[in-house]
């Protein structure tokens, strides 16, 4: 099976089909997602603009990142889903929708800056949790983190802007364009 | 004053409700790109559906006259036309989903062809005439001329050519 073998089944999943041929099932899924996006925005951008030394600097970066990053966490796992169940409706454009790929891309650098730093430098954050000015490394990271969360969001704003008449597309399924009717078209050149 | 718990639930009430109740839009879009004047009536086979939220695309590969085999362009390649309409859930009322018009399905369109030459259009005031599998119309006809041929979606049988009154929709 190849890859739009796999996003078309997904297509054709009762999941898919429910989301995007039931009334207004989709503008409510896109409701939750814009919410979950927003809360994973809205709390992040605070942690990092602490991180950057831009904001609650009188206070230590663990305790607003403990304070923040549940809720963060929270509005994640609302876009995941919701992000899932629209992807669903409509896999094989996504799959082939290059705004739609490089969100993916953007998303996962935002992933990778999240574990670099909780692995690597948070590991020492004893030492400088209650510092005005936190290391290089750590403000570059909120300064990682912004961007790339703004790129998430423009990409995905994009996305629904690019949706044209895609011809580049491959045909569904097994067509066999050169003999559609098979016995009619044998048939039709016997004749001829 | 009110709470921030509940304060976040009625913001979230309250954005589902507008959702719920938004009608949904025949049209997001201008349709300039489309040449109202103009019907290209098409008999052709379903290679893929894009159903789109905003509106479902019918990929086609248009039959010749014969209605036996598509037509091919100069490098032998099979044409591919698509047609565009309302979005996924509404088209899915009137029975044209992804399963409704499979690959293989033929079917029967007017089409308002795009204004910068590439091969789709929009619906406009046509219906959907789908022809019983495997049963493609004798040669110049369309599916409606079909026995067991079914409707789909308001409209109606389209007539190729240039139309008295442009098509401009609501």
């Amino acid at each position: 099976m190849d890859y739009y073998s796999f996003f078309a089944a997904i297509e054709n999943s009762a999941i898919g089909a429910f989301v995007r041929e039931t009334l207004n099932v989709l503008p409510i899924v896109n409701v939750f997602h814009v919410l979950g996006i927003a809360l994973v925005f809205g709390t992040i951008f605070m942690v990092d603009m602490r991180l950057i030394g831009l904001q609650s600097v009188t206070r230590p970066v663990s305790r607003v990142a403990n304070d923040l990053l549940k809720w963060t966490w929270v509005g994640f796992a609302l876009a995941a889903v919701t992000g899932l169940l629209m992807f669903a409706a409509n896999a094989t454009t996504f799959y082939v929708n290059l705004q739609f790929q490089l969100k993916m891309v953007a998303l996962a650098f935002a992933g990778l800056n999240m574990v670099v730093f909780e692995l690597v430098t948070a590991r020492n954050m004893a030492i400088w949790d209650g510092e005005r000015r936190t290391p290089p490394s750590a403000r570059f990271a909120g300064f990682a983190s912004i961007t790339l969360w703004v790129l998430v969001i423009i990409l995905g704003r994009w996305i629904g802007y690019t949706k044209g008449f895609n011809f580049s597309a491959p045909p569904a399924g097994d067509l066999d364009l050169d003999n559609l009717f098979g016995a009619i078209s044998l048939v039709q050149t016997a004749v001829g | 004053m009110m709470s921030i718990k509940k304060a976040l639930f009625g913001g979230i009430a309250c954005g589902c409700i507008l959702a719920a109740s938004a009608v949904p839009s025949l049209a997001h879009h201008s349709f300039a790109m489309f040449d109202g004047s103009q019907v290209k009536v098409f008999t052709g086979v379903v290679t893929r559906i894009n159903p789109d939220a905003n509106h479902l695309q019918i990929f086609f590969a248009p039959l010749d006259d014969a209605r036996r085999a598509v037509i091919r362009d100069d490098n032998d390649e099979p044409q591919i036309w698509a047609v565009e309409m309302n979005g996924a859930a509404q088209a899915a009322q009137d029975g044209i989903s992804v399963n409704g018009f499979a690959p293989g399905t033929i079917f029967s369109i007017g089409l308002h062809p795009l204004r910068n030459g590439q091969p789709g259009g929009d619906r406009g005031e046509s219906a959907l005439y789908k022809c019983p599998a495997n049963t493609p119309p004798d040669a110049g006809e369309h599916c409606w001329d079909v026995e067991g041929s079914t409707v789909h979606g308001d409209g109606e049988i389209p007539h190729e050519g240039e139309l008295q009154e442009e098509y401009v929709p609501e």
